[in-house]
């Protein structure tokens, strides 16, 4: 941890991130990789209503209280896999300590390259779909373009709930 | 670069009976850290490493080594490595 004080909100944050009680979410790999993919499902869910709410005549209201339903557990996901890295993303800097700095700075360079990758695909496939239908980009380049932004927002809570390490046993 | 430090840390905070949260209070890391180093999973910074060493009141050596240590009862008792 860094020399500078934390403050009461730092202290605070410290101590939800380590809570324990919620170690049966993450202890094991699977079930960190289990929390990962239904928050991937849950986030393309929950964006998928979104865009069909939007788009659709008449904003169907099932859309919207399905949507409010996905939430709570969305939240659960998120904080499964917070937990799970003991606030990696969420905590500021100065809570952090070295190995967890490093941790932050090797995360966010995987979820870099995932999401250079992820680009390139789109902007391909964007490119592929308008030389076959010529107004497809424009059609569908808002849509892509959230969904990118939403993913480019998660992605590193993504790597980082998938690479997150066995807690050591206390000898 | 993945140069393997080698350390006795579970040997010695066993010995002094120091909890892994004890022992990262003091020495300003986390807990999960502690495990990692014994674990040979993370090499501690210079700087943590000394922080580590100061708090147990042993030389930096005492506790990490490039090579690997030999057992305790054999430094003790001198019995010659084969």
């Amino acid at each position: 941890m860094t020399t500078r004080p934390l403050t009461r909100y730092d202290r605070s944050m410290l101590r939800l991130m380590n809570d324990r009680r919620s170690r049966p979410l993450y202890a094991t790999a699977a079930r960190r990789r289990l929390a990962v993919a239904a928050h991937v499902l849950l986030t393309a869910a929950t964006g998928g209503l979104m865009t069909y709410s939007f788009l659709a005549e008449g904003q169907p209201v099932w859309a919207l209280v399905v949507i409010a339903a996905l939430l709570l557990p969305w939240m659960i996901a998120t904080g499964a896999i917070n937990a799970a890295t003991r606030g990696l993303l969420e905590l500021r800097e100065r809570a952090l300590d070295e190995r967890q700095s490093a941790e932050r700075a090797r995360v966010r360079a995987r979820a870099h390259q995932a999401m250079t990758l992820l680009l390139a695909a789109t902007a391909a496939s964007l490119l592929t779909a308008g030389a076959v239908d010529g107004h497809a980009p424009t059609a569908y380049a808002a849509p892509v373009l959230i969904a990118v932004l939403v993913v480019h927002w998660l992605m590193p809570l993504w790597v980082a709930g998938l690479t997150a390490q066995d807690e050591p046993e206390e000898a | 670069m993945s140069e393997q430090v080698h350390n006795r840390l579970a040997v010695i905070r066993a010995e002094r009976k120091v909890s892994r949260q004890r022992l990262a209070e003091a020495v300003g890391a986390h807990y999960q850290t502690i495990g990692y180093i014994e674990r040979g999973q993370y090499n501690p910074s210079l700087d943590l490493a000394l922080r580590i060493a100061k708090f147990f009141e042993l030389p930096v050596e005492a506790l990490f080594s490039l090579e690997p240590f030999r057992p305790l009862t054999d430094e003790i008792y001198g019995r010659k490595t084969s």
